[in-house]
């Protein structure tokens, strides 16, 4: 199929089609290939959205359970938009199954991408908000180790970071390409800071508080899943304190990393970065897709393709890009 | 099953429909001599038929064992097909080196489903794939996986599908043509239009046969790698 890709050399009106495609046909880019993973994942979701237990009563529970705690204009929305799944659980489920997946294939559909990365970022808004409670970060239920600051609102933030500008401003990583270095670093380390804060809430710190967490995690997992979220539980049963200190510690590393000015010290600091994302994805259970009822891979898997799209790229690409963009 | 029959229908009936225009992808390549991936196409023709029959177990067609055999050998030939584009040196190379692969993994991924779906217990539930998710919930980590790298294969198609030649721009080009190129023929839409209308060289730079729609082939490979994605899925 392949084969027939624009490898044609006709004249006239067909041959600039040709060459246009031709030139589509160039090696992704590294922001092209962070932009179909993204795209990968939004479509991973909408086909989670069709388990069975999606259609049921169980899906509208588990978001009115995000309400207590959230002040009222957090909690009034969710419950109203569970009591709505509650009564249309087919159609409403349906409904949002179908837009997540027409939200991976729009980002992985050259000609749509900007329409679907747009889109993205306002029904992640709105899940974040009526699906998500903010990720409890109102209601202090919040913890990096939970999926804190709210999965969703990763999508949002990468959607604007890959955003492909008209024209590219200069930057070492594709990340910052679209809002410029400066503002992509900074949204970098309100994040990662973010999670170094949450990870000092009594949520995590407090005794038992993430043994608890992740053991939670281990129930109707897989057997191997299972046995290393109970490994980790009864490991952290008598270290929560410390434990939560120093997931603070390598978060807030993290925070300031993209700030060195060395790049091989960045790509440390981001190797880190996927390291840790990959560790808090197994304690989270790898976002429950194994039990059935899982929506979303939770934060891990997006926290890693955040670093990726921080990584410094090679000196020619750069020199390429900024001669582009100049 | 219960409240998603609907879907099932739906994704059976897409099935089909894929299933049959592959059919005819088949018969227009065998009658009017155009190009096409046939090995592919008749892939695509029995996974729709098999995966309509999973999804609605009243279209099921041939027994389940047979499926597995089936698409055991499919995914051998395709995986000799794939170790052929490997070991071949780029430049004779007309595709992708690891366009095959998705192949070979969608007849794996059929394989893990018709072996983990209990006939008697689907056969017996009546509405699609209601057997299926219980049983299999042996081996959810293996589904997932399937399901995942058949998702990137989705994704890896859609992001492929504009850089595609329509069949106007083929059509009035010189371009390699897989199907030839695979049985070691000339391997460009010349030689085929030599093969259909051998009237004499003139005739060979002025090609005739266009290939079948190549948008239409990466079209299909999308439908079927969400439907088997789904389907793995609901299997967890």
């Amino acid at each position: 199929m392949a084969g027939y890709a624009a490898q044609a050399r006709p004249a006239g009106r067909l041959r600039g089609r040709a060459l246009a495609t031709e030139d589509q046909r160039a090696v992704p880019d590294v922001r092209r290939m962070v932009q179909l993973a993204l795209a990968g994942i939004w479509l991973l979701d909408g086909i989670l959205q069709y388990q069975a237990f999606m259609f049921s009563k169980g899906f509208a529970q588990m978001l009115s359970a995000t309400a207590p705690g959230n002040p009222w204009f957090i909690a009034g929305p969710i419950n109203w938009a569970a009591r709505i799944i509650s009564e249309h659980g087919t159609s409403t489920n349906a409904v949002f199954a179908l837009i997540q997946v027409l939200l991976g294939l729009g980002i992985a559909l050259r000609p749509t991408i900007r329409v679907a990365l747009g889109a993205s970022i306002g029904w992640a808004l709105a899940v974040w908000w009526f699906g998500e409670g903010l990720g409890g970060v109102l209601n202090g239920t919040a913890s990096p180790v939970n999926g804190a600051p709210g999965a969703v609102i990763l999508y949002a933030l990468l959607a604007v970071l890959l955003w492909p500008p008209r024209q590219e401003k200069p930057a070492s990583f594709v990340a910052g390409r679209c809002t410029g270095p400066v503002l992509a670093k900074a949204l970098w380390l309100v994040l990662w800071g973010a999670l170094a804060y949450m990870a000092l809430l009594p949520v995590t710190r407090a005794p038992k508080a993430l043994s608890g967490m992740i053991s939670g995690m281990a129930a109707g997992q897989p057997a191997w899943l299972a046995s290393i979220d109970n490994h980790l539980a009864s490991f952290l049963a008598s270290r929560g304190p410390a434990a939560g200190i120093v997931l603070a510690a390598v978060l807030a590393v993290i925070a300031v990393g993209v700030f060195i000015p060395r790049p091989g010290a960045v790509r440390a600091i981001l190797a880190l970065a996927i390291v840790t994302a990959a560790a808090l994805w197994v304690a989270e259970g790898l976002g429950g897709m194994l039990t059935g009822s899982g929506t979303d891979p939770n934060s891990g898997p997006l926290l890693a393709l955040l670093a990726l799209s921080y990584w410094p790229l090679a000196s020619r690409t750069n020199r390429a890009t900024e001669s582009e963009a100049g | 099953m219960g409240g998603q029959t609907w879907l099932a229908y739906t994704l059976a009936a897409v099935m089909i429909a894929t299933s049959a225009y592959c059919l005819s992808r088949l018969a227009m390549s065998w009658r009017l001599g155009r190009p096409t991936e046939r090995p592919v196409d008749a892939a695509h023709v029995l996974m729709g038929l098999a995966m309509a029959g999973m999804l609605v177990p009243r279209l099921r067609i041939f027994w389940t064992g047979g499926w597995e055999i089936v698409f055991g050998l499919g995914a051998l030939g395709f995986g000799w097909l794939a170790l052929r584009e490997l070991r071949s040196p780029k430049s004779e190379c007309d595709r992708p080196r690891h366009h095959h692969f998705q192949h070979v993994l969608a007849c794996g991924a059929m394989v893990y489903m018709l072996a983990a779906m209990p006939s008697a217990a689907a056969t017996a539930s009546g509405s699609g794939m209601s057997g299926m998710a219980g049983a299999a919930a042996r081996f959810p980590t293996l589904a997932l996986l399937l399901a995942l790298a058949l998702f990137g294969y989705v994704i890896w198609n859609a992001d492929r599908l504009t850089s595609l030649a329509p069949v106007a721009v083929l059509a009035a080009a010189r371009v390699p043509v897989p199907g030839l190129a695979a049985a070691g023929g000339a391997g460009t839409l010349a030689a085929a239009a030599r093969l259909a209308d051998p009237a004499g060289p003139g005739e060979a730079a002025r090609p005739r046969l266009a290939p079948l729609s190549p948008r239409l082939a990466a079209c299909c490979e999308i439908a079927m790698g969400m439907t088997m994605g789904y389907m793995l899925i609901r299997m967890l």
